[in-house]
């Protein structure tokens, strides 16, 4: 029972039972609203009956020519809401707009080495560890920047796993 | 910053290069010198100026940033020659907003580009200026002039979008929108739209006159397919012909919808509502208030269909349900089966109900969701209908059917915790006794134990299964406490959900409950450490704050409470600076109902109900951190400029309208707002806890809050005021007003405070002095205590210099208001320590009542008294000579001092008492309250988690969480009560101790006198 819909400004103001998780992030006020101005098509919420909101994700595309690509900055769902494939249903949203309406030829995304719950989910979705960044997480704890290639990137260039391991300044983007 | 041609503001790049590097590598002192250097060379030149304006300022050097920033903008004025290019402008913008001079800025750029009217870069630079002043119409101007100049889609919609903001946010009538129609509309004809943005503006556009008919004729022609995602657009659709009232097109719109999305509730909704022609979807909600969207479940209206249409109309509703049903092939799609019971429950309002149905609908959907954690919120708003008789028999009927045997245990957990929750849902805990209570609450505990080997493969940061289980635990021991007012229950709620974080540390939901319980408790420094473990910051702080706030605002924990105010404050201003340069950012990228959507946000905020009394408490606390000390008070008063601009907002709070963004579904059941705390009063059972809506309550709270606090700045300064040139000849300090001045305005000011009580001056006059004298009761003061103690210092201080109310005034006569004064802070103060006696184990108020009496009334008295003694004082050549009327004054000085000496000793002998009392003798106590005396009453959950720990089984659990429970004490939680609750007196102590000093020093000096 799951209506998406574009994020809007109000909902900073009720995702408090999403926000609480220790997991999830609170990002200052420009953070969100330059993700809200620059790509409002990547920042969606999901409602369920009484309009309680289950979780959301938040993204944008960016990258020259190859290296074009949609990327999830965080997705996230309240505790109430969780093994009912609500994080499934936001990540495919988000394919799905980066592949037709942007068509990007990848999205990426980062995720604590150690969060094995979320890398066996985002493996289940398709997908694959592209490289290691070490350090990456407040110059501690190493990332790892999964990949899934769209339907451009015919070839599937995009995911073939690099070899060695980097460090975040050689990263193209932030 | 690179330019065209190597230049930078007309400089060669190579020459300001160093400047940027050492600025970005914030080395602004090189960066000077290079700036500097740089003058020497160009000195005409106004960039170079901005460049060292924008150092000056990082620098701190606010003034000198000012000046040389003014300077070039006079080069700019009044030099023809020198070059006005946006580089320059927006370095000298940047400046001058940071030193909070947005005009200026804005009329450089209004100079320049009437110099250059056909400069584009310049026009945009000033258009940002009005963005950042929120000056819509001279947006629109300078967006239409762009537009003129190259034709450009974006300009235009610039324009667009400032016409609406002077409709929603400013004072532009609706017709304004005609005007922007017009634009569109001509535009589209030569040139058509680009962007699916401006074609969402357009529609807006048109639907907020109304023109449902021409936005949907636009959606489908052409235009339409900018919107690239098929139920985007559908949803739009549907949305305009529902509000058009052509219910039966919409209908089939919604219906288009759920084929494409069937998990889509709210297009259920719609397609229902549409169905039964029930508007109030469209026309109820406020387009914009999304924040706190009514839950449209329940605000639809009874259908006005007649009977064979409803019928006919339910039974399309129930062939796509069943259709849609049948079409989802995997088990996550609830809406299909959900839509079966909002069927039935629309059936009931329109009088053609059958429970059985509803029912049978729920256990449907019971089958198949059941074990999810979101099924009883789901069903909560549908278990409404039933009655209470049919509420049990549906309990009964969703035993029987859980009884089957599930295969995997987490779902059979999940199932079972359902059955509770719902069993809590329905009311029936308050029909229990407190015995099957209790078994409840056995049973619930032993679940939890009983599952735990469930969640020993989990990763630590995963929640485990049945984790809500002690929530459950927590809420009924909180309700026997409420019921039996035996505080063993209250004290095993916390050991549970301590034992839980024990476990797990990460639970948030249990944080939140736990620091209710220290709150209530008293022990606020814990409630406090656990509130800053949820992490609450940026927006939380605005959503999440009055978990803690309100408590914290009347604790002797100030520098935490500070902190809070501080962080909170910082937010919410850094929005509110930067928030223009996002809307701007919005404009650029041409996401125009982001631009909209911001300043209607920023508005949100700025009239947030919580922001305003941070705004109010953060100086009001500083004021009381320096009470002991008149200068460092006198300091700060005339860093709030002597509390004039507070009096203003005092008068305008009435007219003001306020926002209430908390989010409040977080809090426990017997706090559903910060006003309310149902287990202050009495068991009064289920009919009294209903979450209602409390807006309006809270609204006149706040308003009486701030009201009145944001008087106190001024009347603590008018009193200082009054009482130094009360033993004095009238006397001029730098920028202070003379005696007459003052009486009357503290007069004033006196009269409002007495209205705000509720009474005439004279009658609040009657009413302190009634009581001091003991002719009327402690209790008239009511829950207004501390104000009306307020305006009995007040009162007296102003009496210091008028005189007033020294002499009979015709039937009335007064004791000396110094007396009234003292006798009711001794009064007070003394009743509430003797009342107050074994506060360790008492859930109380007192203490924080204590505290504000001793922090506010008493120490506003010790400041008039400070300023007496203080020019009292022989100072310099002049020696005073004490007329009649000082003697007087001296002799009621010196009385009042020894009194508030007394009044602060024996206040510190019992907070001290309080302290040293043994922590053994606190920890037997609190031990003993859970003592399981036979089979009845607290402690028997404890039994059960103790239970557990003596008999770990390491293969079972798992390491981790036989780890985690090795480390359980439930001695230790109560220790963490002693010394918490200790750290709330330890704070209370240093605060008395100090006065007390204070006081005593005082007497000394006015011995002398």
């Amino acid at each position: 029972m799951t209506t998406i819909r574009r994020f809007c400004c109000d909902d900073l103001l009720r995702f408090a039972s999403v926000n609480l998780d220790h997991l999830t992030e609170t990002f200052n006020m420009s953070f969100y609203m330059t993700y809200l101005a620059r790509w409002p098509d990547y920042f969606h919420v999901a409602e369920g009956p009484g309009n309680r909101i289950m979780g959301y994700i938040m993204g944008k595309v960016e990258g020259q020519g190859e290296s074009w690509h949609g990327h999830v900055t965080a997705v996230t769902v309240a505790p109430e809401y969780r093994r009912q494939q609500l994080a499934k249903k936001l990540m495919n949203l988000l394919e799905d707009i980066s592949d037709k309406i942007d068509k990007a030829y990848f999205v990426d995304l980062f995720v604590r080495a150690s969060n094995t719950p979320a890398i066996k989910m985002y493996e289940k979705l398709g997908y694959v560890i592209y490289r290691r960044v070490l350090r990456y997480y407040s110059g501690e704890e190493d990332g790892l920047d999964m990949r899934k290639a769209l339907s451009r990137d015919v070839e599937k260039k995009s995911i073939i796993p690099l070899k060695r391991p980097v460090t975040p300044d050689e990263l193209e983007y932030d | 910053m690179a330019s065209k041609f190597g230049l930078a503001g007309g400089i060669p790049e190579r020459r300001v290069r160093p400047i940027w590097d050492a600025i970005d590598s914030r080395q602004f002192k090189n960066a000077l010198k290079h700036a500097t250097a740089l003058l020497a060379k160009f000195p005409n030149s106004p960039y170079a100026l901005a460049l060292k304006a924008l150092i000056l300022e990082r620098m701190g050097k606010a003034d000198e940033a000012l000046s040389v920033c003014l300077s070039a903008k006079e080069l700019l004025y009044t030099n023809d020659s020198v070059l006005m290019d946006d580089l320059t402008l927006s370095t000298l913008q940047i400046v001058f907003q940071r030193l909070d001079h947005l005009d200026l800025a804005t009329s450089c750029y209004e100079y320049a580009c009437g110099k250059f009217p056909s400069n584009l870069e310049l026009m945009m630079g000033l258009f940002n200026c009005y963005v950042r002043e929120y000056s819509f119409v001279k947006q629109q101007q300078t967006a239409i002039k762009m537009y003129k100049l190259v034709g450009e889609e974006r300009f235009l919609l610039w324009a667009v979008c400032s016409i609406q903001l002077q409709v929603l946010c400013g004072n532009g009538g609706e017709k304004l929108l005609l005007l922007a129609e017009g634009l569109l509309k001509k535009h589209v004809a030569t040139h058509s739209l680009h962007e699916p943005e401006a074609l969402m503006v357009y529609i807006s556009i048109l639907e907020q006159q109304a023109k449902y008919g021409d936005a949907l004729e636009i959606l489908s022609g052409k235009l339409g397919s900018l919107l690239m995602i098929e139920v985007d657009k559908l949803r739009i659709q549907g949305r305009l012909l529902a509000r058009a009232g052509d219910y039966v097109a919409a209908a089939n719109i919604f219906q288009k919808i759920l084929e494409l999305c069937p998990d889509d509730w709210d297009g259920f909704l719609h397609y229902l509502g549409c169905l039964l022609e029930d508007d109030s979807n469209w026309c109820n909600r406020a387009v914009n208030d999304t924040a706190h969207p009514p839950k449209s479940i329940i605000d639809c209206k009874i259908s006005d269909l007649a009977d064979e249409m409803f019928d006919s109309r339910i039974s399309d509703a129930s062939a796509l349900v069943q259709r849609l049903q049948e079409d989802s092939n995997n088990n996550v799609i609830r809406c299909p089966f959900y839509a079966n019971i909002e069927i039935e429950r629309r059936k009931h309002l329109h009088g053609k109900g059958d429970d059985y149905k509803l029912m049978e609908a729920l256990l449907q959907y019971f089958d198949r969701f059941g074990h999810l954690a979101s099924f009883a919120s789901d069903v909560e708003v549908f278990l409404d209908v039933l009655t209470p008789e049919k509420k049990t028999e549906f309990m009964e009927k969703l035993k029987k059917t859980s009884n089957c045997l599930l295969t995997v245990p987490t779902k059979a957990l999940g199932q079972s915790i359902t059955l509770l929750k719902v069993q809590q849902l329905i009311g029936n805990m308050f029909k229990l006794s407190v015995g099957e209570l209790e078994g409840s609450a056995v049973q619930m505990t032993e679940l939890y134990c009983k599952n735990l080997p469930l969640s020993k493969d989990l990763d630590p940061q995963e929640n485990m299964h049945g984790e809500e289980l002690l929530s459950m635990v927590c809420n009924v021991l909180v309700q026997l406490f409420w019921r039996t007012r035996n505080l063993g229950y209250f004290i095993e709620a916390i050991m549970v959900l301590e034992f839980g974080l024990t476990i797990r540390r990460f639970v948030w939901q249990y944080k939140i409950l736990l620091l209710h319980l220290y709150s209530h408790l008293g022990a606020l420094s814990v409630a406090h450490e656990w509130f800053k473990s949820l992490d609450v910051k940026n927006i939380l702080m605005e959503t999440v704050s009055h978990h803690i706030l309100p408590q914290m605002l009347v604790s002797p924990l100030w520098v935490d409470l500070n902190n809070l105010l501080q962080d909170y404050l910082k937010f919410m201003d850094d929005h509110f600076r930067e928030s223009a340069d996002l809307t701007f950012l919005a404009y650029r990228h041409r996401n125009y109902s982001k631009v909209i959507e911001f300043v209607q946000f920023k508005e949100r905020l700025q009239h947030s109900n919580q922001y305003l009394v941070a705004r109010v408490e953060a100086p009001i606390l500083k004021l009381k951190q320096n009470t002991d000390n008149i200068e460092d008070e006198e300091a700060t008063l005339e860093s709030l400029k002597y509390g004039i601009h507070f009096v203003e907002l005092s008068n305008e709070i009435g007219s003001k309208s306020l926002t209430f963004n908390e989010d409040l579904n977080l809090r426990p059941w017997w706090t559903p707002s910060s006003e309310r705390n149902y287990l202050l009063g009495p068991f009064e059972g289920v009919s009294y806890c209903p979450k209602e809506n409390t807006i309006k309550e809270r609204e006149a709270n706040v308003r009486r809050v701030v009201e009145r606090k944001s008087l106190l700045p001024r009347m603590i300064y008018l009193s200082i005021q009054s009482a130094s040139t009360s033993l004095k000849e009238n006397l001029e300090v730098n920028g202070s007003i003379s005696d007459p001045k003052i009486s009357s305005e503290l007069k004033i000011l006196l009269e409002r405070y007495a209205k705000m009580l509720g009474f005439s001056f004279f009658d609040a006059i009657d009413i302190v002095s009634g009581v001091s004298g003991g002719l009327k009761s402690l209790e008239v003061f009511g829950s207004d205590l501390i104000d009306w103690l307020n305006f009995a210092v007040f009162l007296n201080s102003w009496n210091m210099s008028s005189h007033e109310l020294v002499q009979a005034d015709g039937d009335r006569s007064y004791p000396k208001i110094w007396h009234i004064v003292d006798s009711l802070l001794e009064k007070y103060i003394l009743e509430k320590i003797s009342s107050t006696e074994s506060t360790i184990l008492s859930p109380t108020v007192d203490l924080l009542v204590l505290v504000q009496l001793v922090t506010e009334p008493l120490a506003w008295h010790g400041l008039v008294i400070q300023s007496c003694v203080r020019s009292s004082l022989p100072s310099g050549k002049k020696k005073k000579k004490a007329g009649p009327a000082d003697l007087s004054s001296l002799s009621c000085l010196r009385e009042s001092v020894q009194s508030l000496c007394n009044i602060t000793e024996k206040v510190t002998k019992w907070v001290r008492n309080q302290i040293n009392r043994s922590e053994d003798e606190n920890l037997e106590s609190l031990l003993s309250s859970m003592q399981n005396k036979g089979r009845e009453g607290p402690g028997q959950v404890l039994l059960i988690i103790e239970a557990l720990v003596s008999s770990i089984n390491d293969t079972d659990l798992g390491d981790r969480i036989s780890q985690a429970l090795k480390s359980w004490s439930h001695v230790d939680v109560a220790r963490k009560i002693v010394t918490g609750k200790c750290t709330v007196f330890a704070e209370f102590l240093r605060n008395c101790e100090s006065k007390f000093k204070m006081f005593q020093s005082l007497k000394q000096q006015i011995a002398q006198v």
